[in-house]
């Protein structure tokens, strides 16, 4: 294993990652709280120890990565970065334990937007900035970020891009990792600007505006208000924030070939776009239905109902509603849409309709086999065939996935604090990485009752389901630390 | 440049892996799964499954972007095919490999109504190659430079030789009557040395001297190492190659000697090549290359299709005394152990083929804004030697070389003026419109300015 190699790109995304707390210090100073020493202070520590990482003596034939260290440095990335963003909030007293601070960290990062946040006093504007930002990196992945700015950092860089990018492949934008990573970036800034604007001028400050624009963007669902987007209480923000949450499910691909010239004709043309609009525009509009009895008026159930659902199935986790008190046809539909998230290649969390997509093809095939088992049958997405290797990597992570959730669920309830729904749906929102779930961590409450023990697996969760299993599991198997 | 690759075999494969170092941005196209799987594992490329003969899947590639299109795979037909296509779709150059010499023949055709640029026949190229290894027998391989005017030439450093073991400020002291030239670079244990004043070639060294022909024949000379000219060759195996090198050396006044087993084969080569003696045998067999004089020849060449049997017949042969051997070896492996056990002259019709290629490339390129007028890469891909085109208002421009500072790494080989070569000393400087050939181990140098420093 090539230890200098992976010992550089962590210090890389260390130090980019200690970068990207200077503008939440610059807002603190504005501010004048007192949270600026502490923002500083983590500044100095993780962007000096990453540089010192970084520059580590190595020699060119070190720069030859290969898959499993792609995997290790992704999953040790991931988990370090977490480590060094907890610092913010535990430096300014925001929260006094570590296990509390390290589980808002990863939150972040893994854009879940499950907090143990409890008070949302305003002294803390540069912290929650940073907890904001912490999202919007998280959303994209670091290590794209990193490869972005850093696009020679090694050779046979798509390894690192495969490991971090959800979906069951990566499709590459140019032929170049580096600059794929570049565009990707400059997508994702300019639709979060859009968003920025578009909620100044709902009457937001700028400040709340860039904080729910990067909630946002990432897919994260944190907000500095207790009540989340409750709080404005404005149908215009609902609306821009339903239709922005939608937005940073697709995959960004998509927005690349709209650009380049293809137009709306890309979104339409591409089979998992479609199915994600429909799976979405039925469930928003079967749950409008359902609540009709709990609004009392159509109108008011659509502006509640399609937030919701907007908000969970892009794995955002923003809440205007408390869901919990909804009929049980629409919590279960709420619960379905966690499973499934949005596209691959976005910043949004579960499963991925693409996965979903193969498997209701998957499944058929294996009804129609039973009768006429020689018919030679192929699977397509997009009008072409699927390597039929990728089709069954898909039916395993779904396995997985199901299974990770129940597990993460036990381990939960060996905490013996609540119910079986409040530990099946804290481990499917941490997995899923969504946020909200049903009972004691419903939408208006949060994760803080859980202890260390809670707290520790539900970061857990959170970093298999953002890095898709597989880098996670690796990082337990032994073979991962064996030098060759 | 947006480069187009269809068909990634070994050919295909080598040129997509030097081109993304390079800096093109490079799409892969083929059939093969296993082969997408491992370009795109392995290479910063997009790579696409499908025919490269297929207007969708090359539009999907972005054809009609491409600056060029290298078709390399197995067939003529797909080849020229693609090329048309692609052309027609809107790329602005076209490169295919063709074999059949029926195809090659009609080149000018297949320029004017396929649309194709350029047709890389790479058994002809290997012919080539082997017919200068054959003409300048010390040596281990030959690039030449500015147009042919300068050549570099690769040899093996003896015990006996004058220039072993002192160092290189002192060469011209010692060594009295030492033609002047440049040692570019020095290959030792696989890994490759710029020297520099303090350097002395040990025995054992592979040393890369360049200048002209004349310059480089006289250092021989000087060395005893020019033995008479090549007369007799003997080739293994009826091949295509061996018929190109044949056409290419009987003319020069050269006896051939060729074995082929197949009889029908051996008949029709006897038909096309009446000065050649076609042997119908095993070239294999040690009694009957005795018997047809192996110890007389000149030089042995193994061109059968089997890489075990050539390599294992030249080794035979050089143990039976034969001057120069050259051996064919497909498989790119292996090249440092054939080196240790005395074959110096082993050659890829794969690699030949991919250069050739890459000099198209790099060519097309000049045209394209950047300073680089050829690119050669040398010892595996560890070094490189970049020919520029030195500009009005560069720095190093009117300044003695011994004031400029020289990247390290790097050495100022030959500086060719107005059709003369200068083999240049701290004294010489460059000038504007100078043909410069830098030769370097830092790979991927694209401009004169990231070697020379004021």
């Amino acid at each position: 294993m090539n230890r200098k190699l992976i010992i550089r790109v962590l210090g890389a995304i260390l130090a980019i990652e200690g970068l990207a707390m200077i503008p939440a210090f610059l807002i603190s100073l504005y501010y004048r709280d007192g949270d600026s020493l502490a923002l500083l202070y983590s500044f100095l520590f993780t962007f000096l120890t990453g540089s010192a990482m970084f520059m580590i003596p190595h020699t060119e034939r070190d720069d030859y990565l290969r898959l499993k260290e792609g995997f290790i440095i992704v999953a040790v990335g991931w988990v370090l970065m977490s480590l060094f963003g907890a610092l913010p909030f535990l430096f300014s007293g925001m929260l006094n334990r570590f296990e509390s601070a390290f589980f808002e960290a990863v939150s972040g990062f893994t854009t879940t937007g499950a907090t143990v946040v409890t008070e949302f006093s305003t002294s803390f504007h540069g912290v929650f900035f940073w907890r904001a930002t912490t999202h919007w990196i998280g959303g994209m992945g670091v290590l794209v970020l990193t490869l972005a700015l850093l696009p020679k950092l090694t050779g046979r860089s798509s390894h690192l891009v495969r490991a971090e990018s959800p979906g069951p492949s990566l499709s590459k934008l140019v032929p170049k990792t580096g600059q794929t990573a570049k565009i990707l970036y400059r997508i994702y800034i300019l639709l979060t600007l859009l968003e920025f604007l578009a909620l100044l001028l709902c009457g937001l400050s700028p400040y709340d505006a860039a904080v729910h624009a990067f909630a946002t963007a990432g897919t994260g669902g944190f907000s500095n208000y207790g009540a989340s987007i409750a709080a404005f209480d404005s149908v215009a923000v609902d609306i821009v924030i339903t239709i922005f949450m939608f937005m940073f499910g697709v995959n960004f691909a998509l927005y690349y070939k709209a650009l380049i010239g293809e137009h709306v004709k890309a979104f339409f043309r591409d089979e998992e776009f479609r199915w994600y609009l429909c799976i979405a525009a039925s469930f928003a509009l079967l749950i409008t239905f359902f609540n009709i009895p709990y609004y009392s008026d159509f109108f008011t159930s659509l502006r509640y109902s399609t937030f919701q659902l907007s908000s969970v199935i892009s794995t955002t986790g923003f809440v205007t509603a408390d869901f919990s008190r909804w009929p049980v046809a629409s919590q279960m539909l709420l619960i379905l849409a966690m499973f499934i998230g949005s596209c691959a290649g976005s910043t949004a969390g579960g499963m991925k309709v693409v996965r979903i997509n193969m498997l209701v093809k998957l499944s058929r095939r294996n009804i129609m086999a039973a009768g006429r088992p020689k018919k030679v049958d192929v699977i397509r997405l997009d009008r072409r065939a699927v390597d039929e290797n990728i089709v069954s990597q898909v039916a395993y992570f779904a396995v997985m996935y199901v299974a990770l959730v129940f597990v993460g669920a036990f381990l939960l309830t060996l905490e013996g604090k609540f119910d079986i729904i409040t530990n099946l749906t804290a481990s499917l929102t941490c997995v899923s990485n969504v946020g909200p779930g049903l009972g004691a961590v419903g939408p208006v409450e949060n994760f803080a009752g859980y202890g260390i023990w809670g707290k520790a697996v539900s970061s857990l969760l959170m970093l298999f389901g953002r890095l898709e299993l597989i880098p996670m599991f690796i990082l337990f198997t032994r073979s991962a630390w064996h030098k060759y | 440049m947006r480069i187009i690759v269809i068909g990634a075999g070994k050919v295909g494969y080598t040129l997509a892996e030097h081109l993304t170092q390079e800096e093109h941005d490079v799409t892969v196209i083929d059939k093969n799964d296993e082969v997408i799987e491992r370009c795109s594992g392995s290479l910063d490329v997009i790579c696409l499954k499908g025919n490269g003969a297929n207007a969708k899947t090359l539009l999907e590639a972005g054809v009609d972007k491409a600056n060029i299109v290298i078709a390399s795979t197995e067939s003529d037909e797909s080849n020229m095919l693609a090329c048309l296509i692609a052309k027609r779709l809107g790329a602005q150059y076209t490169i295919a490999r063709i074999r059949d010499p029926e195809f090659n023949e009609s080149q000018t055709l297949l320029q004017n109504e396929l649309g194709i640029d350029v047709a890389i026949n790479p058994e002809r190229a290997t012919a080539l190659e082997i017919s200068r290894l054959l003409r300048y027998p010390f040596a281990g391989s030959i690039e030449s430079f500015a147009r042919g005017l300068v050549e570099m030439v690769e040899f093996r450093a003896l015990e006996t030789d004058k220039i072993v073991g002192i160092p290189m400020k002192d060469l011209t002291e010692k060594v009295p009557g030492l033609p002047r030239i440049l040692y570019a670079m020095v290959e030792r244990n696989n890994s490759v040395i710029i020297p520099d004043g303090r350097f002395s070639i040990q025995p054992g060294d592979k040393v890369f001297v360049s200048g002209d022909m004349v310059a480089i024949t006289e250092f021989f000379r000087f060395l005893g190492r020019t033995k008479q000219k090549i007369r007799s060759v003997m080739l293994l195996g009826g091949g295509r190659i061996s018929y190109y090198l044949s056409r290419l050396i009987v003319p020069m006044g050269v006896h051939v000697t060729l074995f082929e087993i197949d009889q029908a084969k051996a008949r029709a080569l006897s038909e096309l090549l009446p000065k050649v003696d076609v042997i119908l045998g095993d070239g294999t067999d040690q009694d009957l290359l005795q018997e047809q004089g192996l110890s007389q020849v000149d030089a042995f060449v193994s061109l059968s299709n089997r890489d075990e049997e050539n390599l294992m017949t030249a080794l035979y042969a050089s143990r039976s005394g034969v001057p120069k051997i050259i051996a064919k070896n497909s498989r790119m492996a292996y090249t440092d152990i054939l080196n240790d056990l005395g074959l110096d002259s082993v050659i890829s019709p794969q690699v030949i083929t991919s250069s050739t290629i890459l000099r198209y490339v790099r060519a097309r390129e000049n045209s394209n804004g950047t300073h680089i007028e050829r690119l050669y890469r040398l010892i595996d891909g560890k070094a490189e030697a970049i020919e520029f085109i030195a500009r009005r208002g560069d720095p190093y421009i009117g300044i003695p070389l011994k004031d400029i500072s020289t990247r390290q790494g790097s050495l100022v080989s030959v500086i060719v003026r107005q059709g003369k070569i200068i083999i240049p000393f701290g004294k010489d400087h460059i000038e504007e419109g100078d043909h410069v050939i830098i030769v370097s181990r830092n790979l991927g140098i694209s401009d004169l300015n990231e070697v020379l420093k004021k």
